[in-house]
């Protein structure tokens, strides 16, 4: 087999000093369908970057069909032959599909001509769609489309300017299991016809089922290059993570009491106006906790943000101990013992340009305790502030550093800090370790752990299978906008139990409507 | 990074703008007089070199901290007013409506009632604004534009027709405001009024009011991350137009003590762009309170300066404005400021 | 008054001012939009407007070419929006600020330069200017209606409306329109193509530059002979107004200037005519408070559109 590309001994630091790929080496050979696997962070999308001459390399060499190349822009790149399907679609939603497609290579009316030729383009394009089976109406504006329709868009874009080198990046983070099946007959129809295929993913079973080599990436290191067919799943995910289990927490079994949350055949809508939940019920009882499994986008962040107050819910109810939540406000949600740890930390769980306290009095500013006459009490802000960082391990200089100075791990202790510190009696924690260090994995995890022992309710949304498993007592299966299985998280409980619900192949067991009364 | 030595960086970044904005000024003096050591020295010393130009400085000042804390207020809650113009002239409008037809109050309650009828005509007015964005989300720059021209014809058309002092001729003014109503000098042969206390005692309040309350807790962390205050159960809404309010209410004051310390009655277009050079104070003054109040001076300073320069030399007063141009763009630049702290934390690298 | 304003539209008068002036309000919008749809809201037009307005009649005067001077002024106005650029882009000033600034630059310069050069502080009224001329259309001038309609108008006036057919065919129909687009909505994406975002973006607001340099050129040697200082008195702001009611298309921001062209003309035909009750500056604010009015009729539009998508 030839060797199509070749990086060796990439480096690149940041003018801010993180160091992003600190030795990294992937070989990929034509034709092939080469899985590049990490954790989040690991430097996969530095190293993309880095070879579509979107960031230079602090040091190292890259080779293309033989030559060394250094490309200054994408430009480069997309004449050398290459082509990148971002993660995040790169589409102009009001522009028509073929506008998109050939964006920046329009045909013309003549060598010399300033106008667009749109017959030409238009047939170009339904060729081009017929050619590879990628099927999308040509005239739509992208914005009407569906999903899985943009990403085919977006390959379409990458073969309509002759790309025989092929990057996804994490293509299936936003598919359904059909969309999904249907882009892998994509990918292995054009593997037939001579493209060569980077597959950049965390998922396991994905890297297993389509790619002919893996290479593992680590804290910016290449750490392996193996043949698909001589490992196994496992191996994969010890190099990722470094040891034999990423998820072991040590705990009791529950001993579950009395429902804290209660939903009844809740339904609500996305942003854009789609049903996201479709009658979801489930309960959560003190003293458990209770895990939500699914594939990214099946309703996950509207069921914790219709709970939470900040989603509308459409019809439903949601009972917490003996009050309703729905059509209350977020803050008198906030005020009656429910901690709520969002899933965007950056976004959402903290104000970046706003220092560690005033992150931390999200609630207590309101609390007479916290006040003095019309002021503010900044003494006891200040000790308070202190207090939580010492017992939440918050490290930093003092409480006047500003958030967004913190690492992942400290900024997700401050997050967890301020949601604790109102002793929750239900607490729903939303991708709770996502882009943390493993010390503060660990540390996270006993802390929910204490509280599920301390009497708290606790509802664990992860996109960690592996973590999900660990955590919970009972898991309970989300399938577009629907609770399509609640199962007890006995040892006999494996992945691909979870995975057979997951995908939406089946249902079990429904919370029966007034159950809880 | 410690948050001090930002705060050093950010101080040092202005000041390096201030200066190379300065230099601009010089640069086109030096290019363009015929007597351009004249022309520096009386834009530079003049201003200071006597007691009356200094009293000018203060009183220009004034209603310049207002404005600069008006929008200090709005911009630290996340919207970009570009309204304080025309809340000024509805503030100043009712505050002085109120100065020239309520006869027989003692003083002492007329003219705390003149400053609460200027701010809640100012307020009410942006109140609009901030009701448009916040319910409707219009877009605060355009509304807030659009409605400075509304304020502008509005009193213009009131003070030509229905409140015009039929005295007044063919200038369009309200009666003459009693003196005793008027905002004194107290001290003789110094022009300043007594304005400025009043706008040292605004820089305070607002201060306090950002920094050490339950408002401006809200107000603050509305403006650095609308999402996190939502999730946190804050009204943003409620914050937004509150802000825009209060703002609304400070840019009245602006007007009123305009009226009351320098014109003497309402005037048709007496602001001629008050408003808008609070902006400019409001981004020097990166919205901090106290910064305004050193941002107005020194603003003032400029163009007391500008003018004893048209008087004393060949140059016209408008050179200012090339200093004021440069100082809006160096001290917004976003990459500049990226590139001192940039540069600062390599260095701080090389010292380890 | 009524009576006045009637007899002005009956023998077209009315028409004829609304054409007057709603050019500049047309040129300027479009200006506006083409920088708008690449992502760059211009508000300085109003500072760009006075800059070529000013640029163009002292060249004008000085070389007796309305040609040249239109030419200068044009220039100067796509100058500024280079250095405008460059601040917005390079050194990352907030796009609105930067726009401020030159609104600002633009009122206080022109009076700089008009001290500067002939001592004047007011207005500068040169004797022997050669304004831009109107074209008299031979035949069709004498016809008694149609006459007034299409003949006698500012050469400019033409110009403004062949304009927004140009600005339709260069946003929809060249692949520089799809671009400035693309470049507008995702630059990210556009970037991905090796899109240079930044160019076009300069472009983008160097279109802007030439067609409030048009306006403004007009201003001072079409409507009038003469620069005023800030003459524009508010039409840059009118037109970013137009921007928006416009939908953002060349098309719907003709029908917008059309209306405020009317408002202006209402107010001038009211302002002139001795005795009227509706005092002129309430016909002023009508385009003011339609903007606003419109730009909530499109937020209710939208949330309407959200809601009924839901159920």
């Amino acid at each position: 087999m030839t060797i199509l590309l070749e990086m060796k001994d990439i480096h690149k630091v940041y003018p801010n000093g993180t160091a992003a790929n600190r030795g990294v080496d992937l070989t990929v050979y034509e034709g092939e369908i080469h899985a590049l696997v990490g954790e989040n962070g690991a430097g996969k999308s530095t190293l993309m970057k880095i070879l579509f001459g979107l960031e230079a390399p602090t040091s190292g060499t890259i080779e293309y069909k033989g030559k060394p190349v250094s490309f200054k822009g994408p430009k480069d790149a997309i004449e050398q032959g290459m082509g990148m399907v971002h993660q995040h679609f790169m589409l102009a939603p009001s522009l028509s599909v073929s506008e998109n497609i050939v964006l920046g290579e329009e045909p013309k009316k003549g060598p010399l001509s300033m106008f667009r030729d749109r017959a030409t383009e238009r047939r170009g394009i339904v060729k081009l769609i017929e050619t590879y089976g990628l099927k999308v109406d040509p005239d739509a504006r992208v914005e009407t489309i569906p999903v899985g329709q943009k990403q085919r868009v977006e390959i379409l874009k990458v073969l309509y300017r002759g790309a025989r080198l092929i990057i996804l990046d994490e293509p299936t983070a936003v598919l359904t299991p059909q969309e999904t099946d249907e882009l892998f007959a994509s990918i292995k129809a054009l593997v037939g016809q001579g493209y060569t295929i980077i597959f950049i993913t965390h998922k396991l079973r994905e890297v297993m089922e389509i790619s002919n080599r893996v290479t593992v990436i680590k804290a910016g290191k290449t750490i392996a290059t193996l043949n698909t067919k001589e490992t196994n799943p496992e191996q994969i995910s010890r190099l990722m993570v470094g040891r034999e289990v990423l998820f072991r927490v040590e705990k009791q079994p529950a001993e579950p009491k009395e429902p804290v949350l209660s939903i009844r055949d809740l339904h609500s809508v996305d942003d854009k106006g789609a049903p996201a939940l479709r009658g979801i019920s489930l309960d959560i009882r003190a003293g458990e906790v209770v895990g939500i499994a699914g594939v990214e986008g099946n309703g996950q962040t509207e069921l914790v943000e219709a709970i939470t107050g900040l989603r509308r819910a459409t019809s439903g109810s949601i009972r917490y101990l003996d009050k309703e939540l729905v059509g209350k406000s977020v803050a008198n949600i906030r005020a009656m013992k429910i901690g709520h740890v969002p899933e965007d930390r950056q976004t959402t769980g903290a104000s970046l340009t706003s220092t560690i306290a005033e992150n931390l009095i999200l609630d207590h500013y309101r609390n007479p305790e916290f006040k003095r006459g019309p002021f503010l009490n900044k003494k006891k802000i200040k000790q308070f502030a202190k207090v939580m960082m010492e017992i939440f391990d918050v490290r930093a200089q003092n409480e006047e550093v500003l958030a967004g100075s913190l690492s992942g791990g400290n900024l997700q202790k401050v997050v967890i800090a301020r949601e604790l510190s109102k002793n929750p009696k239900l607490l729903i924690a939303s991708q709770p370790t996502r882009g943390v260090d493993i010390g503060a994995i660990e540390f996270i995890h006993r802390e929910i752990i204490k509280r599920r022992d301390g009497g708290a309710a606790v509802l664990l949304v992860s996109a960690e299978l592996s973590e999900v498993m660990a955590l919970s007592d009972r898991i309970a299966v989300i399938y577009e906008g629907e609770i399509v299985a609640v199962l007890d998280n006995t040892p006999e409980l494996t992945e691909e139990n979870i995975g057979y619900y997951m995908l939406g192949l089946g249902k079990k067991h429904r919370e029966k409507e007034g159950a809880a009364q | 990074m410690k948050t001090e030595k930002a705060i050093y960086l950010e101080l040092a970044g202005i000041a390096f703008a201030i200066v190379i904005a300065l230099l601009c000024g010089f640069a086109v003096i030096l290019a363009t007089s015929a007597e351009p050591f004249t022309a520096l020295s009386s834009l530079i010393v003049d201003p200071v070199s006597n007691l009356f130009n200094i009293g000018t400085i203060l009183n220009k000042a004034v209603p310049l901290i207002f404005t600069g804390l008006s929008l200090a207020v709005v911009f630290q809650s996340g919207v970009f007013s570009m309204g304080a113009e025309g809340q000024l002239y509805a503030g100043g409008f009712l505050g002085a409506l109120v100065a020239v037809n309520i006869h027989g109050l003692p003083a002492w309650i007329h003219f705390p009632l003149i400053l609460v009828c200027a701010m809640a005509g100012g307020a009410l007015f942006a109140g609009i604004a901030g009701w448009l964005k916040a319910y409707w989300n219009a877009n605060e720059v355009v509304t807030t534009l659009m409605l400075n021209f509304v304020a502008i014809l509005a009193t213009s058309y009131f003070v030509n027709n229905v409140f015009k002092d039929p005295a007044s001729g063919g200038y369009a003014r309200m009666p003459y405001i009693s003196p005793d109503l008027l905002l004194k000098k107290p001290i003789p042969g110094f022009p300043a009024h007594t304005g400025f206390v009043l706008a040292l005692l605004a820089v305070v309040v607002v201060y306090l009011l950002l920094y050490k309350t339950k408002v401006g807790y809200e107000l603050r962390l509305v403006g650095k991350n609308s999402r996190f205050a939502d999730y946190g159960g804050i009204h943003t809404n409620r914050v937004i137009i509150s802000s825009i309010m209060i703002g609304g209410a400070l840019a009245g004051l602006a007007g009123i003590v305009e009226i009351l310390g320098v014109h003497g009655t309402y005037k048709d277009n007496f602001s001629a762009g008050l408003g808008f050079d609070g902006i400019i104070i409001a981004l020097l003054a990166r919205n901090h309170p106290v910064g305004v109040l050193i941002a107005a001076l020194f603003y003032a300073y400029i163009q007391v300066g500008a003018q004893t320069m048209q008087v004393g030399s060949d140059m016209p007063r408008e050179v200012a404005v090339i200093i004021q141009v440069m100082l809006v763009l160096l001290v917004s630049s976003q990459a500049i400021f990226a590139f001192l702290k940039q540069k600062y934390a390599t260095r701080q690298k090389a010292v380890k | 008054m009524w009576q006045a304003l009637w007899t002005q539209i009956a023998d077209l008068t009315l028409i004829v001012v609304l054409l007057r002036l709603m050019t500049p309000i047309l040129l300027s919008a479009l200006g506006g939009l083409i920088s708008d749809i690449a992502g760059v809201i211009n508000i300085g037009l109003e500072g760009l407007m006075l800059l070529s307005a000013f640029t163009s009649i002292a060249v004008g005067a000085a070389t007796d070419s309305w040609v040249i001077g239109t030419i200068a002024g044009v220039a100067a106005s796509v100058a500024m929006c280079y250095v405008m650029g460059f601040f917005s882009i390079k050194l990352k000033v907030d796009i609105i600020i930067a726009g401020f600034a030159v609104n600002i630059f633009g009122s206080g310069f022109t009076v700089f330069l008009m001290s500067k050069i002939y001592g004047l502080t007011g207005n500068y009224s040169p004797e022997n200017l050669n304004p831009i001329p109107n074209v008299v259309i031979p035949g069709i001038q004498d016809i008694p209606v149609l006459g007034k309609l299409l003949s006698g108008h500012n050469l400019m006036v033409w110009i403004s409306l062949i304009a927004v057919v140009f600005c339709f065919v260069l946003l929809y129909r060249t692949p520089y329109g799809v671009h400035l687009r693309s470049v507008g909505e995702a630059p990210a994406a556009a970037k991905s193509l090796g899109i240079p975002v930044g160019r076009v973006q300069y472009s983008a607001l160097a279109w802007s530059g030439v067609f409030s340099g048009l306006a403004g050129a007009y201003m001072s040697m079409g409507m009038t002979s003469m620069f005023v200082k800030d003459m524009t008195a508010g039409t840059g702001f009118l037109a970013l107004a137009v921007v928006l009611l416009g939908n953002r298309n060349p098309v719907g921001i003709f029908f917008g200037s059309l209306i405020f062209g009317l408002a202006s003309a209402v107010t001038t035909i009211v302002q002139t005519t001795p005795g009227s009750q509706v005092p002129s500056q309430f016909i002023q604010m009508i385009p003011y408070v339609v903007t606003i009015v419109a730009l909530v009729i499109f937020a209710v539009r939208k949330k309407r559109k959200l809601l009924t998508q839901a159920s």
